[in-house]
């Protein structure tokens, strides 16, 4: 094979890779937008660690359920450990959606949860000073940190 | 479409049957209930909410044996709900939503407007604005009132509309209530982790306790304020289950079934003001029927408690010893309450 080949071979390879490289720089996403880089006391990016159980259906009852998170940065206040628990009011519902009368303002651009994904957050604490209503909190007599309310939940792609 | 029709057949329908059960007592012939209806027939008033002919929600005055019903508000531009009289019967809380808006089982609390009125409906009187004044009940001398807001429990003297008063919820979320001895709360709470846990609150310490966990929901005092009822749907039923009315002394002891029936939600616990009879709702859908034309309403003796109607044969299995009794029927509504005040209604 001659030079030139080979030069034309890894220029090409190179010229894929470089093309990857920019898919994926346009694919992530750090989640941050007006809201979630305003709203709130606190603002963190979080890995979602698990869902205990599934969310009961919220056909009649809505609920906040209290999900467990690893802190991955902390971009605003300040948050006690690594892992904090964050109540998430009707968490079958897109983000978007999930806002009411008892709610108050809450959103953002986070469609489903799933265990591992990783979510740009705006949270306030303690949680019964801006939310009342019914809890599932599975993690009861686990874990004595605060509980944060989520006010904006973004999907953060890495 | 045609689902539309049938569906707005249905609602008529519906409607029809609340106006005919407004119309008065449904014949019975049962000597038991007949017995019944004579018995409690002059012991007071029972007030609850109904839609009107109208189509509103508007609050309505009967007979404990369902007689001499009558509309006391009559506001086609608003819909009330969830009357409450005062321990002595001489003044009601509601609150006053507008004509369209859907009550809310779960958080009526805090929707609409507080409203304080004579027990007939007349004077009424707007106490705040939309949402103020949330889950507001009386004290027990009917100068102030409790109410719940995220940030605490909160004591309003009605005179200077100051807060008198505030200490921490404790989890407490959904219609607390002042015992008439004004040592206790009760209300819904989430409790060591178990969401709609019926709570009761110490007013001098805020020392809290369950009264009963899990799936419970709007609690009451008796007159005693030693006991409380409640709706309660037990784990094990298949399904989603059915909600029973239940009772319980405040310390959580003593639990005993009070009425059920399989197929049935029962909501609206609340007992006569000496405790010997008990009002309630029973609702084929959960909720109560607050968000469509609200569900019968019925009074039994607290002495003929646990009761069984129906069928109901898981409910028997689990309860055998239950005894049987005269139900009587009162007109379809939401949130009844019940004085033995010499209400003056006009006609």
């Amino acid at each position: 094979m001659s030079k030139s080949k080979n030069v034309l071979i890894v220029g090409v390879l190179l010229l894929i890779v470089g093309v990857l490289l920019l898919m994926y720089r346009l694919q992530a996403d750090n989640g941050a937008d007006p809201k979630v880089t305003t709203l709130g006391s606190v603002e963190v990016t979080a890995k979602l660690e698990e869902i205990r159980d599934t969310f009961p259906p919220n056909n009649l009852y809505d609920y906040v359920y209290i999900l467990k998170y690893r802190v991955l940065q902390t971009h605003r206040g300040k948050v006690d450990g690594d892992t904090i628990l964050v109540g998430h009011y009707n968490p079958l519902k897109p983000r978007a959606e999930a806002a009411d009368a008892r709610s108050g303002q809450i959103g953002g651009n986070l469609k489903k949860f799933s265990a591992g994904d990783v979510h740009r957050m705006a949270l306030e604490t303690p949680l019964d000073d801006y939310y009342m209503g019914p809890i599932i909190n599975k993690y009861h007599g686990q874990d004595a940190g605060p509980l944060y309310w989520v006010v904006w939940t973004n999907r953060v792609v890495r | 479409m045609g689902r539309g029709i049938m569906l707005y057949g249905f609602s008529l329908l519906g409607l029809v049957a609340s106006l005919a059960a407004g119309a008065g007592p449904t014949t019975n012939p049962d000597p038991q209930v007949t017995a019944l209806a004579k018995e409690v027939h002059d012991k007071g008033w029972i007030a609850y909410g109904a839609r009107s002919p109208k189509g509103d929600w508007d609050l309505f005055l009967c007979r404990p044996d369902g007689s001499d019903v009558r509309n006391i508000t009559n506001t086609p531009d608003f819909s009330e709900a969830a009357p409450r009289f005062s321990p002595d019967g001489k003044q009601m809380l509601y609150r006053r939503l507008p004509r369209d808006a859907k009550i809310s089982h779960d958080l009526w609390g805090f929707q609409g407007e507080l409203v304080m009125a004579n027990p007939d409906g007349t004077a009424p009187v707007v106490l705040g604005k939309d949402g103020e004044y949330p889950w507001a009940s009386w004290a027990p001398d009917g100068k102030q009132i409790v109410c719940l807001t995220k940030k605490g429990i909160q004591v309003v003297d009605l005179a200077t509309k100051k807060v008198v008063r505030e200490m921490p919820r404790k989890g407490m979320y959904q219609q607390p209530f002042w015992s008439l001895d004004g040592k206790w709360f009760c209300g819904v709470s989430n409790f060591l982790g178990e969401q709609w846990t019926v709570a009761r609150m110490s007013v001098d310490t805020g020392e809290i306790n369950a009264v009963n966990s899990f799936q419970n929901c709007t609690p009451d005092w008796f007159c005693d304020s030693k006991r409380v009822i409640f709706s309660h749907r037990p784990k094990g039923q298949e399904g989603k289950g059915w909600t029973q009315l239940w009772m319980a002394d405040g310390d959580g002891k003593n639990r005993k079934l009070v009425y059920g029936e399989d197929g049935l939600h029962i909501y609206g616990g609340a007992t006569s003001p000496d405790d010997k009879y008990v009002l309630f709702t029973t609702s084929p859908g959960d909720g109560g029927g607050s968000e469509k034309d609200g569900a019968p309403i019925h009074v039994i003796r607290l002495a003929d408690a646990p009761m069984i109607t129906g069928v109901s044969k898981d409910l028997r299995k689990l309860h055998p010893g239950t005894k049987g009794g005269p139900v009587l029927d009162l007109p379809v509504g939401w949130e009844p309450h019940w004085t033995y005040a010499d209400v003056k209604a006009a006609k």
